[in-house]
């Protein structure tokens, strides 16, 4: 698992570049809303926003949906394509004849993606609640142990998406796909009482809905992991179920491929 | 003479339409790429739509122009954009990695022209996807689609589409060069959403990051494109902005035409063509 876990941050640290970029887009995005905020509301953007979400804090309230955002979108592409990547370039099969178990890659894919989404969160998250609300900076820790317990779910999600994509072979557009409608379901820029009920009802099978709307409620209205207990529960709840069914498709998927001769499959 | 230029003249349409054929086939030989953006379009829409409505006030429209015109107008710049730096110049990365691009480059046609037919795949595409997204979203947000002025909207898209093959030439040049290409796309097509008021006027950028903004020729062609659609007034008298973006939209497509060879020719002696 340490030689998985330390393959994969070596990968990371050899393209900075693409590091760099999962650490700017929040701070883009959350730019690119305020500004299209600020025509639509004018000089009252500022008091139409409280008015809907309870805060002012605009900065602050995108950004914690932004890095959520962000933090799913690494684990997606990591979990989900890195496996079709290995397919592309020949080592899947190899890595699969290779005497270690499936759940020791896939976990050890994970950690390496718990690392590079803590760095998410403490720079962009860490860096905006420091300069903005410096008083509540202890916050912080609560809201990142919500992002860990989510993180766990969502593993398990992408447990299944690497099923998929290494039967389907599409990945970057099934990517693209999962990354928008993630976006769109978990309320990253907005409440999802927004949404249609039918809506909403998509948004709670998602473990960022939790995490995005607690960090909210912990930062920016001094809650905290107790009195938010109910969702932590639902959290927990749902990181023992989708790793469980993740894996079980994941292997099953894996055996067909194994009959079938899929994986070295370009 | 004559039967000289119309023969040379026939050969580059032939590679033209061999180019643009050879694209459509590799595209609806994956249909998956098709169903997704299908799909992840209108949902990018929905998702900075809902994002906005937060700092909206009950009626979503400002006093000028409606909201959702002025965005949904935007979403289709940012879509013909991103033909430029990915429809254009990662194809060209796509064919570096895939090991093709030296055997496409050893072929015996002009290489701008390969590149203008993959863009012409490409724009065809934009095209149903846009009429698609429209019909979807003008529906859902019940709303009628607005065009003042179709040929002057048609003549600064013509404009745009220039300037774009120019960019998206020279952004295929530097796919020859620079590695890292998807973060320098990233942050591209980011200064393009923030700085070129695709998504909001200029007029809502501080002061010193706007002349940023007036320094970017695509910002003008927005700004003539969504004149000529909304009727929003232009940032510069509209005449002299009309002349002002037929310039710079030629002397973008020869900037970008003279880059992509000279860097190709660069590459070819260094043999970094096919170097990943």
């Amino acid at each position: 698992m340490a030689a998985i876990f330390w393959k994969s941050i070596k990968h990371y640290t050899r393209i900075p570049g693409s590091f760099a970029i999962y650490l700017a887009l929040p701070f883009l995005f959350t730019l690119l809303i305020f500004g299209m905020g600020r025509f639509v509301g004018g000089g009252n953007a500022s008091a139409y926003f409280a008015a809907r979400t309870g805060t002012t804090n605009i900065l602050v309230y995108e950004m914690l949906g932004s890095a959520v955002w962000m933090t799913s979108w690494v684990v997606v592409e990591d979990v989900g394509v890195s496996l079709r990547n290995e397919q592309v370039t020949g080592t899947l099969e190899q890595n699969f004849l290779a005497p270690i178990d499936r759940a020791t890659l896939l976990v050890g894919m994970s950690l390496a993606d718990i690392v590079i989404t803590t760095a998410i969160f403490l720079i962009a998250v860490g860096a905006t609640v420091a300069l903005t609300m410096p008083t509540d900076i202890l916050g912080l820790f609560q809201a990142y142990l919500m992002l860990l317990i989510g993180l766990i779910p969502l593993f398990g999600i992408c447990f299944l998406f690497a099923g998929i994509i290494i039967r389907f072979k599409e990945p970057y557009i099934f990517v693209q796909i999962v990354n928008v409608l993630f976006a769109v379901l978990t309320g990253t820029y907005y409440p999802v009482a927004l949404l249609p009920f039918w809506i909403r009802f998509l948004s709670g099978l998602l473990p960022q809905t939790y995490v995005i709307e607690d960090m909210r409620q912990i930062i920016l209205a001094n809650q905290n992991l107790v009195s938010l207990y109910g969702n932590v529960f639902v959290l927990f709840a749902l990181a023992l179920v989708y790793p469980t069914i993740g894996y079980a498709i994941f292997k099953r998927i894996e055996r067909k491929a194994s009959v079938t001769g899929e994986f070295s499959k370009y | 003479m004559n039967s000289q230029n119309t023969s040379s003249l026939s050969k580059i349409c032939g590679e033209f339409k061999a180019a643009f054929l050879k694209d459509l086939r590799s595209y609806v030989r994956y249909p998956a790429w098709l169903l997704g953006e299908f799909i992840s379009t209108p949902l990018w829409f929905f998702f900075f739509a809902l994002g906005v409505t937060l700092f909206s006030p009950t009626n979503f429209t400002n006093s000028s122009v409606n909201s959702f015109d002025f965005f949904y107008f935007g979403f289709i710049f940012i879509i013909l954009f991103s033909t430029a730096v990915w429809g254009i110049g990662q194809s060209i990365r796509n064919e570096q990695q895939a090991g093709t691009l030296e055997q496409f480059f050893l072929a015996p046609v002009n290489r701008a022209t390969l590149i203008v037919g993959r863009w012409a795949r490409v724009f065809l595409t934009d095209v149903l996807i846009i009429g698609y997204t429209t019909v979807i979203v003008y529906t859902l947000g019940n709303e009628q689609p607005v065009m003042h002025n179709p040929s002057l909207f048609l003549f600064s898209l013509g404009l745009y589409e220039i300037g774009l093959i120019g960019f998206g030439l020279f952004f295929a040049g530097l796919t020859m060069r620079i590695k890292s290409y998807n973060t320098l796309s990233n942050m591209v097509f980011f200064g393009y959403m923030i700085l070129t008021g695709a998504l909001f006027p200029i007029d809502v950028i501080p002061i010193p990051f706007r002349y940023i903004s007036m320094a970017i020729p695509f910002t003008y062609f927005i700004d003539l494109m969504r004149n000529a659609a909304l009727s929003t007034s232009t940032i510069l008298p509209a005449s002299t902005e009309y002349f002002m973006a037929t310039i710079l939209a030629f002397s973008m497509l020869l900037i970008g035409f003279v880059a992509f060879n000279k860097i190709e020719s660069q590459a070819r002696v260094k043999g970094t063509i096919s170097a990943m």
